[in-house]
């Protein structure tokens, strides 16, 4: 009870007794270390803050990383585009080179909260945070991003789709290691991306549920290559569905086609009934309806690309 | 716990002070600085109330760690003065009826002010997606949108 009544009323004080401003990743590394478990990064905040008001987490310190040089970039290099771990939502946003080759991510960021949260937050850190209604870490699924880890023990790439574990829990090492880009391909000449989103409210609702449609297909030939799909909040974590993705695979372009990649999907997702959210029939009975648009959204884009 | 010294550019006027590091920027800003236009609410970042301009971006200061505004330039609703008088932005929200309860005011007006800074002309469409990150509970957002669209003529100088 006294937990409930703490959430409901937060505290005034926040219990943090130290705050470095690091300018390296290495002294980063170096105080997260020494504080064994009692420290936290923190970019944005935007999470992290509402989690220490609510005392969900207590900590001794903050190492706010936001002093450190060249983690603020959007580039594309080396044939991936790369998003440093302090490029904001709203960077990404606005973003001409997101918009035109990952317009699904441009979607998503252009959706997260509200001007003032995407002012703030990153990109790396709502994937950081685990949570499986992310806005973009459910477009970023769709892309098959890469997350690059840095500890003292050196550099890790880690595939996004093996990142997320549980809500709120991922594969890094948060006392240990820094999560200090996420790289993606741009999409190519035959793909095209969509991401569609149920919410209550158009801003500062989190999403019912999510989907982001990445597909590649030949349209002369009227037939899909592949497609990668993503769905969140409707599990414990986002991920791709992957059984409506084997559907589509080498697939005509048809009605029947779509509506049973959609069906595939509602197998695949498994959401809670919720006050916020709804009912899992509700939610399941829109994943279907959210595909099925989704791909056709997505189509129609590279139609247009191509027409 | 030890202070630590900070310096900040709020309204134009840089300033020098000792705060505890856990402490947010809305706090540091209505009690050491009297600031009290800046409002609280949820201290959550999603009512909006507490919205400053921290280097050119509208940002909820109460998730801002009064830290990272070292070294800053703020904007609050008192910086909005000009010349002695009130901002377009201001009178235009009085004239048009804009505030009511008058809590979100100062948040909406640093959110419009955002966004004519960056878009002087803007659709109404970008009036409601740049309003978005602030709650009001009184006007029904009409009158606001109204005096955002007249404000930005007003600044433009197609009335006056």
């Amino acid at each position: 009870m006294e937990k409930e009544i703490r959430k409901l009323y937060w505290s005034k004080k926040l219990y943090w007794e130290r705050y470095f401003q690091p300018q390296t990743i290495d002294e980063a590394l170096t105080i997260l270390e020494e504080f064994r478990g009692q420290a936290h990064i923190i970019a944005g905040g935007t999470d992290l803050l509402p989690q220490l008001r609510k005392k969900e987490l207590e900590l001794k310190a903050l190492v706010d990383i936001t002093c450190i040089g060249g983690l603020d970039e959007i580039k594309l290099e080396d044939g991936l585009i790369k998003i440093g771990a302090l490029v904001t939502h709203n960077q990404i946003a606005q973003s001409s080179l997101i918009r035109e080759k990952a317009l699904t991510l441009s979607e998503g960021a252009s959706q997260v909260g509200s001007p003032q949260i995407r002012n703030l937050g990153t990109v790396v850190g709502n994937i950081v945070s685990g949570q499986p209604g992310a806005d973009t870490a459910i477009p970023l699924l769709s892309l098959n991003a890469m997350v690059k880890v840095l500890s003292k023990g050196g550099e890790r790439m880690i595939p996004l789709t093996e990142f997320f574990i549980d809500t709120g829990r991922t594969a890094i090492n948060r006392n240990q290691e820094i999560v200090t880009e996420i790289s993606f391909p741009p999409l190519k000449e035959e793909e095209a991306s969509a991401y569609l989103r149920l919410a209550r409210r158009k801003a500062l609702a989190l999403p019912i549920l999510a989907t982001s449609v990445v597909i590649s297909a030949n349209l002369k030939k009227r037939v899909f290559n592949y497609a990668r799909i993503t769905l969140g909040p409707v599990a414990p974590i986002p991920f791709r569905a992957k059984e409506a993705e084997k559907v589509l695979v080498s697939a005509p372009i048809k009605e029947e086609v779509i509506k049973e990649a959609s069906q595939r999907a509602v197998q695949e997702s498994n959401p809670r009934s919720s006050l916020l959210r709804g009912s899992e029939e509700y939610r399941k009975t829109m994943v279907g309806v959210f595909v099925e648009r989704g791909i056709r959204k997505a189509i129609e884009r590279l139609e247009a690309k191509n027409g | 716990m030890a202070k630590e010294k900070i310096q900040i550019e709020v309204n134009g006027e840089s300033v020098t002070l000792e705060v505890e590091p856990n402490e947010v920027l809305v706090d540091v800003l209505r009690r050491d600085l009297k600031l009290t236009g800046t409002k609280v609410g949820c201290r959550e970042g999603e009512c909006g109330a507490c919205s400053v301009i921290l280097n050119g971006k509208v940002v909820p200061s109460c998730l801002i760690p009064v830290m990272k505004a070292d070294g800053g330039k703020v904007t609050t609703i008192e910086g909005l003065r000009e010349d002695g008088g009130l901002h377009p932005l201001q009178k235009a929200f009085v004239e048009k009826g804009a505030v009511q309860c008058g809590f979100c005011t100062p948040g909406m007006i640093l959110s419009a002010k955002n966004l004519l800074d960056e878009n002087p002309e803007p659709s109404i469409e970008e009036i409601k997606v740049a309003i978005s990150g602030v709650l009001c509970r009184c006007t029904g957002y009409q009158k606001i949108i109204q005096a955002i669209q007249s404000a930005s003529k007003i600044i433009r100088g197609e009335e006056g």
